[in-house]
């Protein structure tokens, strides 16, 4: 398990969030009189290792409060891990460089032109306004924006926001992309142009690690699944025999849930 | 092979490298701040010089007309401390909001999280230096034209200097209650009730010796007004005009028999010194307090 075959390492890695309560002062001074923790612990991740070869889509599937999201932002360096360690790195060994795909639409301003916003976002993705110049006309292109794109965002429908987003992060030559359900943007037609893309950053060697509920979309687009269920790694592998195993889960889940 | 961790950096050193890293992104903040502050407005960039415009000549009609106060050049001294105080009190109070106000981004994009506030605090700073571009432009061109003006003095070497202690205690002031706000946003009503009232107890519409001079309290324990000198802001303003105006006696702002051939107090160089000392302290500390803050900012309730 070496750096030069492996995009992703990661190692024990756990999260633990505390829970805070809004509560009244009054509330918060009996509570210091009668000794008890305001904080409470919880732990979203318990020591999940495990690490992606170069190249690799990886499906991370499991139930709403499994630790997907979680694992993602910790990747995507939102959070701030408890412990482990996170390795990523590009074919030279160099950080690797990553495009978040976790909203698409988070890091835009309604009140600048989709021009201006081009290259803010992609500052934020850490590239400079020559970089994204240079990208400008094909981001347009496949965000199918034309002569929109020196109009305020405020005036764009949602499909058009969410299309430029996805755009401009993998315009932005990631070795790694994150995504977050965020597949499903836009019509059928700019989903099929998603899929398509997805299939040429696959067929450039670039690693992807996308969370989904819908298993369909994991058949299409994955070759390894791994399940989190409350925080740990219930199965990883090959994605017919998880994809079983988790059907065969959920529907069992169902049942208990339904009569209980 | 070691793994190398994806960690973000825990030094101050780290942290201001990690900085550098995404100065383009501080860049477009900025600019996006600029852009934005102004936008669908017809005068745009000159709203950042009417107001204190207007609260100059509001001022100096009821200090001198109302008041009586008789000091020549009133206007020079006044907006010589609006300009600085103006910097102060809207880049902390614009900074207070900023984490909030970016919550979404930060919630889903990694980046340096004292971008954002540092971006409103340089964003300010840039009007803060517009101001004081018309301020020179006012009173050594045009006004020498009506008979006014004010003299070239050689101290004007320091002023570079105080702007940048002043940003420095702006910046490290802006990052405390940016931090402090995302998790008790009573931040915002107690900056503009403290803001509010600061205006009046700071120097800026009187030189600070007529603290010194009209209240027999301070007369008698001079160390109050010492106290009050290493206040950074009161002490920056008075560098300002210090470094900016010929000194003027206190019987020009108060006609009082008590203060008639009182001389102007001289330029207390250590006090001075002392209030910068503070200002790096408060500069070091407010960003200690971000860093420990940051990552919190997504988990609070």
């Amino acid at each position: 398990m070496t750096s030069a075959e492996n995009a992703i390492i990661v190692q024990n890695l756990h999260k633990h969030f505390r829970i805070r309560y809004r509560t009244h002062l009054k509330t918060r001074m009996l509570n210091i009189l009668k000794r008890q923790p305001p904080l409470q612990e919880f732990t979203a991740l318990h020591n999940v290792s495990f690490s992606v070869p170069r190249g690799q889509t990886v499906a991370v599937i499991g139930r709403n409060g499994s630790g997907k999201s979680t694992l993602l932002c910790l990747l995507a360096r939102v959070y701030r891990k408890t412990g482990g360690i996170i390795q990523m790195s590009a074919e030279d060994g160099s950080p690797a460089r990553i495009a978040p795909l976790l909203d698409l639409s988070a890091g835009f301003h309604l009140d600048l032109t989709g021009a201006e916003n081009i290259l803010f976002y992609g500052a934020v993705l850490g590239n400079t306004a020559r970089e994204m110049r240079a990208c400008f006309d094909s981001i347009v292109e496949f965000a199918e924006l034309g002569s929109k794109v020196d109009t305020h965002l405020r005036n764009w429908n949602e499909g058009a926001r969410l299309r430029l987003g996805f755009s401009i992060a993998v315009h932005t030559n990631p070795d790694i992309l994150l995504v977050d359900e965020v597949l499903a943007v836009g019509d059928e037609a700019f989903q099929a142009k998603c899929y398509a893309y997805i299939r040429k950053m696959q067929s450039l060697g670039k690693t992807i690690v996308f969370v989904t509920h819908d298993l369909r979309t994991v058949e299409r687009v994955a070759q390894r699944v791994i399940w989190l269920n409350q925080g740990n790694i219930q199965m990883d592998g090959d994605v017919g025999e998880v994809l079983q195993a988790y059907r065969v889960f959920s529907a069992g889940a169902a049942f208990t849930d339904g009569i209980s | 092979m070691p793994l190398r961790d994806n960690e973000p950096p825990v030094t101050m050193r780290g942290e201001l490298r990690e900085l550098w890293k995404f100065r383009e992104l501080l860049k477009m903040l900025v600019t996006r701040e600029l852009k934005i502050r102004y936008k669908n407005s017809v005068l745009g960039f000159v709203w950042s010089i009417i107001p204190p415009l207007m609260q100059v000549l509001v001022f100096t009609f009821l200090l001198r007309n109302v008041l009586g106060v008789p000091a020549k050049n009133f206007s020079a001294y006044l907006l010589s401390g609006i300009i600085p105080w103006t910097f102060f009190s809207t880049g902390i109070q614009d900074a207070s909001q900023s984490i909030v106000i970016n919550y979404t981004m930060i919630r889903k994009i990694y980046m340096p999280r004292e971008a954002i506030p540092l971006a409103n605090v340089i964003s300010n700073g840039v009007h803060f230096l517009l101001g004081w571009l018309v301020y020179f432009v006012a009173f050594y061109v045009v006004a020498p034209f009506f008979h006014g003006g004010i003299p070239f003095l050689p101290t004007l070497i320091f002023f570079p200097f105080v702007v940048v202690m002043e940003t420095l205690l702006v910046t490290g002031c802006a990052l405390f209650v940016a931090a402090l706000n995302v998790f008790y946003e009573d931040v915002k009503f107690i900056l503009q009730t403290v803001f509010n009232l600061a205006f009046f107890i700071m120097p800026v519409l009187y030189p600070s010796d007529q603290i010194y001079y009209t209240s027999s309290l301070v007369r008698k324990h001079p160390w109050i007004f010492t106290l009050y000198m290493l206040n950074p802001i009161a002490a920056f303003i008075n560098a300002f005009r210090h470094f900016i105006l010929q000194p003027i006696g206190p019987s020009s702002f108060n006609q009082s028999p008590r203060l008639i051939g009182k001389p102007p107090l001289p330029f207390d160089w250590v006090t001075f010194g002392g209030a910068c000392l503070i200002t790096v302290l408060i500069a070091w500390g407010g960003y200690t307090y971000f860093n420990y803050r940051k990552w919190q900012f997504v988990e609070r309730p």
